[in-house]
């Protein structure tokens, strides 16, 4: 009987990695922490989710609030970063425009994270014809570059933050499905699931139990790597006016609003650029030292 | 090799029949009704009505795809909504200035990247190392758009070296046009160099520790010569592998790129129809791209196997 089998009796068992996870999980944030650049990546990164968070506190000014008078100021000790062709003052729009790009990147990948993820178990898992045509859906999503599939997805399914998470999250999804499937297939190979097999233990439970757990390190690298690509995503699609939409905070769009003035304001330009470049370099050190931590065979 | 052609082929044709399902399908994801949101609600009902019947929007899905399909087959990609033109005309048209900016970056890409990786990896852990690392983690977290703007800061605005916008034929005024191409082709070239130069440099480290890279300095050879002759070669199928995995990344890039410089490419002409809710254009276009993004994949697919005998043989 499947329910008969303890869950914990199994894992403990069979699992060749016997060894208590949570001592695992300690020696692999030692080795990502003690990797070279990461702990300049996890301050970026840190520091940019407390702004995110903390926006409404530390923003000095209402992003909004335009004031005609003090348009295109240089920066000065009243608007650290400047303002913009109405007066709004940059380094507040930054601030509030970390948040909208963290929020993109995350949840977009999250959401191929989970479609992916699913659909690779599924694939890997049953095989035969569901894995053809899973793959083969994956494929031809694989087959458009990536910006040009969701510039017409958000051409579809209007602009905003909702198409972009959409259509980012479908851009993402086959990458996490390859790597599921391939992590599914090899694990499925392994003794501890023919034992778990012959003990009478169903399908769902196999794989919840024994090979998910075991194919989680390969997503977590990949999803810690695609984070940054994400958000550098929506800013393309924001910048070609696609993505989040004007007056709205967002890194890509204000870069597009200010290029007209990049003689008489380059501020305009510079200051969510930096924003943008920096975190973007944060987080591929924070996902270099994840990728390191949990498999250094994957090291470039 | 005609054996590892004809697998390829085989692999791609369900792949692209599900390709056109998609594009085809682009158009039914429209909340709401395809023709309200391609046409402004001021718009008389019978011409609306009458480009219903003309995209075969009237008709039961299967019959519309089969129809749209049957107009594939026969080269036609529709017309454009806004001037009636058609598509596949049109991308005719402006097909040359993309493939010029994409050839000029791929040589500025790896004329930058070789030589770069090449002494990264011989000076291992130098400063020359770390510059040639620096440039490669600069090179993939810029955007391009960004690197467009900081170069037509410079070159453009601030020392007014080159032209910021605008295209001139090089076949027709070579240099005129090698300036008006200079600064998209360097925007999009750097940040493939910086991919290329990452992937040759761990290829070559890896192939530098080889044994048969020891018994080629044994036999006395020049360390130029084991490069050349032993190690580059070996090093080649990654490089190749991210070229191929890059060209995704290039077409995108050359949207974006194409939009900053306004340059009249098959870039600009998606997002001119994105924005004008030409959904034949943007359908037809994207299903180009993409075909020729999987064409330039079953190419790279089949350069492994002249690059490395193993692949053609298995």
């Amino acid at each position: 009987m499947a329910g008969s089998i303890p869950a914990s009796v199994t894992t403990d068992a069979i699992t060749p990695a016997a060894a208590p996870v949570r001592d695992r999980r300690w020696e692999v944030l030692r080795r990502a922490v003690r990797a070279r650049l990461a702990p300049f990546g996890a301050a970026v990164v840190m520091a940019a989710v407390l702004v995110a968070l903390a926006a409404p506190v530390v923003a000095p000014y209402d992003p909004l609030k335009q004031d005609l008078a003090h348009a295109l100021a240089a920066p000065s000790r009243g608007h650290l970063l400047g303002t913009d062709n109405v007066g709004r003052d940059v380094l507040s729009r930054v601030i509030w425009g970390t948040r909208i790009s963290l929020v993109a990147g995350v949840v977009s990948v999250a959401i191929a994270l989970l479609t992916g993820s699913l659909l690779g178990v599924v694939a890997g898992f049953c095989g035969g014809r569901v894995d053809g045509v899973v793959m083969r859906l994956m494929d031809a999503v694989l087959s458009f570059p990536p910006l040009v599939l969701a510039l017409a997805l958000g051409a579809v399914l209007g602009a905003g933050l909702t198409g972009v998470l959409i259509a980012l999250g479908v851009v993402y999804t086959p990458t996490f499905a390859r790597l599921m499937r391939g992590q599914v297939l090899t694990i499925k190979a392994r003794e501890y699931v023919d034992a778990a097999r012959a003990l009478g233990a169903p399908g769902w439970r196999v794989a919840w139990h024994h090979v998910l757990p075991n194919a989680t390190a390969p997503i977590v690298v990949q999803a810690s790597l695609s984070v940054a690509f994400a958000i550098l995503a929506e800013a393309s699609l924001s910048f070609l006016g696609l993505g989040i939409q004007p007056p709205a905070a967002s890194w890509g769009s204000m870069i597009n609003a200010g290029r007209g003035y990049l003689q008489s304001a380059p501020w305009i330009v510079f200051g969510p650029g930096v924003a943008l470049f920096v975190t973007v370099v944060g987080l591929n050190f924070v996902g270099d030292a994840i990728r390191d931590a949990l498999d250094p065979r994957l090291r470039g | 090799m005609a054996r590892l052609i004809l697998h390829r082929l085989g692999a791609v044709i369900p792949v692209l029949l599900l390709v056109t399902v998609g594009v085809f399908t682009l158009l039914h994801l429209t909340p709401g009704d395809p023709i309200d949101a391609m046409m402004a609600e001021s718009v008389d009902a019978t011409v609306k009505e009458t480009l219903r019947r003309d995209l075969g929007l009237d008709q039961p899905i299967g019959v519309q795809y089969a129809r749209w399909m049957g107009r594939l087959l026969r080269g036609d990609l529709g017309r454009s909504i806004r001037n009636g033109e058609p598509v596949l005309e049109n991308v005719g048209r402006r097909i040359r200035p993309s493939l010029q900016l994409a050839a000029f970056a791929m040589a500025i890409s790896l004329l930058v990247a070789f030589p770069v990786g090449i002494v990264a990896a011989v000076r291992r852990n130098t400063s020359a190392d770390r510059v040639a690392t620096t440039f490669a983690l600069f090179g993939i977290c810029m955007p391009n758009f960004l690197l467009a703007l900081l170069l037509i800061f410079v070159f453009g605005v601030t020392l007014r070296w080159l032209p910021i916008s605008g295209y001139t034929d090089p076949l027709e005024e070579p240099l005129l046009g090698l300036r008006s191409l200079a600064l998209p082709a360097i925007t999009l070239g750097l940040a493939l160099a910086a991919v290329i130069t990452r992937t040759l440099r761990s290829s070559l480290l890896e192939a530098l520790a080889e044994d048969y890279v020891r018994t080629a300095r044994a036999k006395g050879l020049s360390e130029w010569m084991v490069i050349r002759a032993h190690v580059l070669k070996n090093a080649l199928i990654p490089v190749v592998t991210v070229m191929g995995l890059q060209l995704g990344t290039l077409i995108g890039g050359a949207v974006i790129t194409e939009y900053v410089f306004a340059l009249p490419g098959v870039g600009r002409l998606v997002v001119d129809a994105v924005f004008a809710r030409d959904y034949p254009t943007v359908q037809g276009v994207v299903l180009l791209i993409a075909i020729g993004f999987i064409v330039s994949n079953l190419m790279v697919d089949l350069l492994y196997g002249w690059i490395d005998p193993r692949i053609r043989h298995h």
